[in-house]
């Protein structure tokens, strides 16, 4: 059922005026909230733009928060008060929370409505990044994985080969690099890996043992095993080998950008941030993050999805276009077109009238789509304590950064607090 | 008879007066409602969200008494804040209010520029703290910071990490609440200097005194009492209130060494949506603001004062 407005119902054949509830629905005003304008704004501008050109009934006006964590409040706050927006693009490990507390819509039916959802594009590894709380509680809208990023200028001072296919695929190698670099001197720092802020960079080097956060029947850590000491280990070498120096996200990427940091390990979410950041400055590139197991390694995926909040029938379905159309193979390629994310519709990655010729040419983007097969969900812990779980990690993380704990103790104390604060179950 | 004339002639100097307190009692509505709504009704509503197990976006919550409170003592979290912030208020008080005072009779006994350095020292006052707080990130950054810069160029192989280090980063804070806490007392000492009679440093003088030293110990200093214990109490408060530059430069990390009262409660509350402990938090803090309040006044009452 397609909303008309007012002209275009005056104007078209007695075919569009036969559908009886058309009429009552003319002009359709929907409101969609999304975090990280500066990173994201340019993509769903975009995206709106050419939603409108199709749907001219539908107005969409967009409410922004600064980030995810923002905007989780936001849509919890507004839940209580009665006053949702009809759809809302969420952080993947903040989904859970609405899922749980009856907030996102299953969009299952949706889904099945329009048949094979496979055949739009949503294999069942792009549903799994936004099923959460036994539902399909939002389609992914873009994601991201951690890459290599790297100032070719210092690895050619230290006589490294600067060509992406040439740089190190183990943590071995690269801590080896880091200390060469910094012993350029004058306060350049070899290596950065971003593990402040949230478990997301644990995850990565802990997914890519092959090991996961929590047993699958989610009633223990599955972390505190030789995968977690081993990535704690290779942290802690990080610092007393490689040099690392504590920093945090903002300070790495202002050291990066003034070409004093070697090499970055962060979201390619950033690539678009860092190549304006960097400008002239010197050649970056990226590469892929390396590797602990190559066969059973795997790496979370951040990034967002959106999810339907709408209760009015006329704005649900109004809401459920937008949503359908920006995850879509079209929406998708504007989306990675605006920002450095990886999209997120197999026909937009498969079809090469999407996408192709933008990746020939910024190569730069093309190292996050070469680790998608590795993907896998950013884990969302259950009950309500999940940031607060992030927290423990982080903090623990912190310990074994500064030597004021030995990784082994660390495990043993993040595991034990971790347990105190998973949902406890008959 | 007499009687009947004594209650005319009450109604009679009553009546005027009765009206003029109506007319003060209109006048006082706006601003007793403004308190009411702003100030007295949200204070109200946290003193009993303190007592519920309240979680934002959750449809159902519970009385749970002094629950809030018996996890505070065991939080671990709380403890840290609670810690650090009175080593913060420990540092940045004494030194502030000192260096404020240095300054004030500094400026006071200059000839020139009065004018340019009072507006110089008091502009961190009127900055906006946020903004600032960018500046000082750039200042302390590790590896492309000024600071860092100077201590490599002469000689330090490897300068300390200011703000992310748990060793260095509550005293990096306290030097950024030392500099913005000086503009504000020294321009409290200044009005408080201007006040002093000149006739009692004469009088001093004739009396004996000879050094500089002297006059400030026995006529600045006493008479400034009402004005030191006022500046004493607003930077305590002022200090305790710490929260923009944690949560600008280092969102209470690394692993807490920077996590302040405000910080855990705004944390508690806006990111892991537990209003009702947060509300637990914010009275402890109410309770020690208005315990500081209650202190000056009653020392206001006894001693410092020479009217």
């Amino acid at each position: 059922m397609k909303p008309f407005t007012r002209r275009t119902l005056m104007g078209v054949s007695a075919a569009a005026l036969a559908a009886p509830q058309v009429r009552a629905q003319a002009n359709v005003e929907i409101a969609v909230h999304y975090a990280q304008p500066q990173i994201f704004k340019e993509s769903y501008d975009a995206i709106a733009a050419e939603f409108a050109r199709r749907e001219p009934g539908v107005t969409v006006r967009f409410i922004t928060t600064p980030n995810y964590e923002e905007g989780n409040q936001l849509i919890l706050r507004q839940a209580a008060t009665n006053q949702l927006p009809d759809l809302s693009y969420q952080g993947f490990n903040r989904l859970r929370v609405f899922a749980e507390r009856g907030i996102a819509q299953d969009l299952a039916p949706l889904l099945s409505r329009e048949g094979d959802p496979a055949a739009h594009g949503y294999t069942p590894g792009i549903l799994a990044l936004g099923h959460f709380g036994g539902m399909q509680s939002g389609l992914a809208y873009a994601a991201s994985n951690a890459i290599s990023y790297y100032n070719t200028d210092l690895l050619r001072r230290v006589g490294a080969n600067p060509d992406p296919a040439a740089f190190p695929k183990t943590w071995d190698e690269v801590i080896a690099l880091s200390a060469r670099i910094r012993a350029l001197g004058d306060g350049t720092e070899g290596m950065w890996f971003q593990w402040p802020g949230d478990d997301w960079m644990f995850s990565a080097l802990l997914f890519s043992h092959g090991a996961r956060m929590l047993t699958p029947d989610e009633r223990d850590v599955g972390f505190a095993g030789p995968e977690g000491l081993s990535s704690l280990r290779i942290l802690r070498r990080m610092v007393t080998e490689g040099g690392m120096p504590q920093l945090n996200g903002t300070t790495a990427l202002q050291a990066f950008a003034a070409g004093k940091l070697g090499m970055r390990f962060g979201s390619t979410a950033f690539l678009r941030n860092m190549m304006t950041s960097v400008g002239r400055n010197f050649e970056m590139q990226t590469a892929l993050l390396p590797v602990i197991d190559p066969v059973n390694g795997r790496l979370p995926t951040g990034g967002a999805a959106g999810m339907l909040t709408a209760r009015d029938p006329a704005k649900r379905e109004a809401a459920w276009k937008f949503l359908r159309f920006s995850t879509g193979a079209e929406g998708t390629s504007l989306m990675v077109k605006n920002t450095g994310y990886v999209p997120t519709n197999q026909i937009a990655i498969d079809d090469p009238r999407y996408l192709s010729e933008f990746y020939r040419e910024n190569p730069l983007f093309k190292t996050a789509t070469m680790q998608v097969g590795r993907m896998v969900p950013w884990y969302a812990f259950p009950g309500t304590n999940s940031v607060r779980v992030t927290e423990v990690m982080v903090n623990n993380m912190a310990r074994v950064v500064e030597g004021t704990a030995t990784p082994e103790a660390a495990l043993a104390d993040m595991a034990s607090e971790v347990r105190r604060l998973l949902p406890r179950r008959g | 008879m007499s009687s009947a004339v004594g209650l005319g002639a009450i109604k009679v100097t009553r009546g005027a007066p009765i009206g003029e307190a109506l007319a003060g009692l209109m006048l006082t509505v706006p601003a007793g409602l403004a308190y009411l709504v702003m100030l007295l009704l949200p204070t109200m509503a946290t003193i009993l969200l303190a007592f519920t197990d309240y979680e934002l976006g959750l449809p159902d919550w519970n009385w749970i008494g002094l629950g809030n409170f018996t996890e505070m003592f065991e939080d671990r979290g709380f403890g840290v804040a609670l810690r650090n912030t009175i080593i913060y208020v420990g540092f940045v008080t004494p030194l502030s209010i000192l260096l404020g005072l240095g300054i004030a009779l500094l400026i006071e006994s200059g000839i020139r520029g009065r004018a340019t350095f009072r507006a110089i020292f008091f502009l961190p006052v009127v900055s906006l703290t946020v903004a600032m707080a960018a500046a000082w990130q750039y200042l302390l950054h590790p590896t492309i910071g000024p600071l860092n810069g100077l201590l490599r160029a002469i000689g330090v192989s490897s300068p300390p990490y200011w703000l992310s280090s748990s060793d260095w980063v509550l005293l990096s804070l306290s030097a950024i609440g030392i500099w913005e806490n000086i503009g504000y007392n020294m321009v409290l000492f200044l009005a408080g200097l201007t006040a002093i009679p000149r006739e009692l440093y004469h009088a001093a003088e004739v009396d004996g005194t000879k050094t500089w030293l002297d006059r400030f110990r026995l006529v600045t200093w006493p008479l400034l009492g009402p004005t030191t214990l006022f500046v004493l109490t607003i930077t305590m408060i002022r200090s305790i209130r710490v929260f923009d530059t944690v949560a600008v430069l280092t969102q209470g990390g690394p692993n807490k060494a920077s996590e302040v009262l405000l910080h855990t409660m705004y944390k508690e509350g806006f990111t892991f949506l537990r209003l009702g402990y947060s509300a637990a938090i914010t009275l402890v803090f109410l309770v020690m603001v208005l315990g500081l309040v209650w202190l000056q006044t009653k020392a206001l009452d006894k001693r410092v004062h020479y009217g």
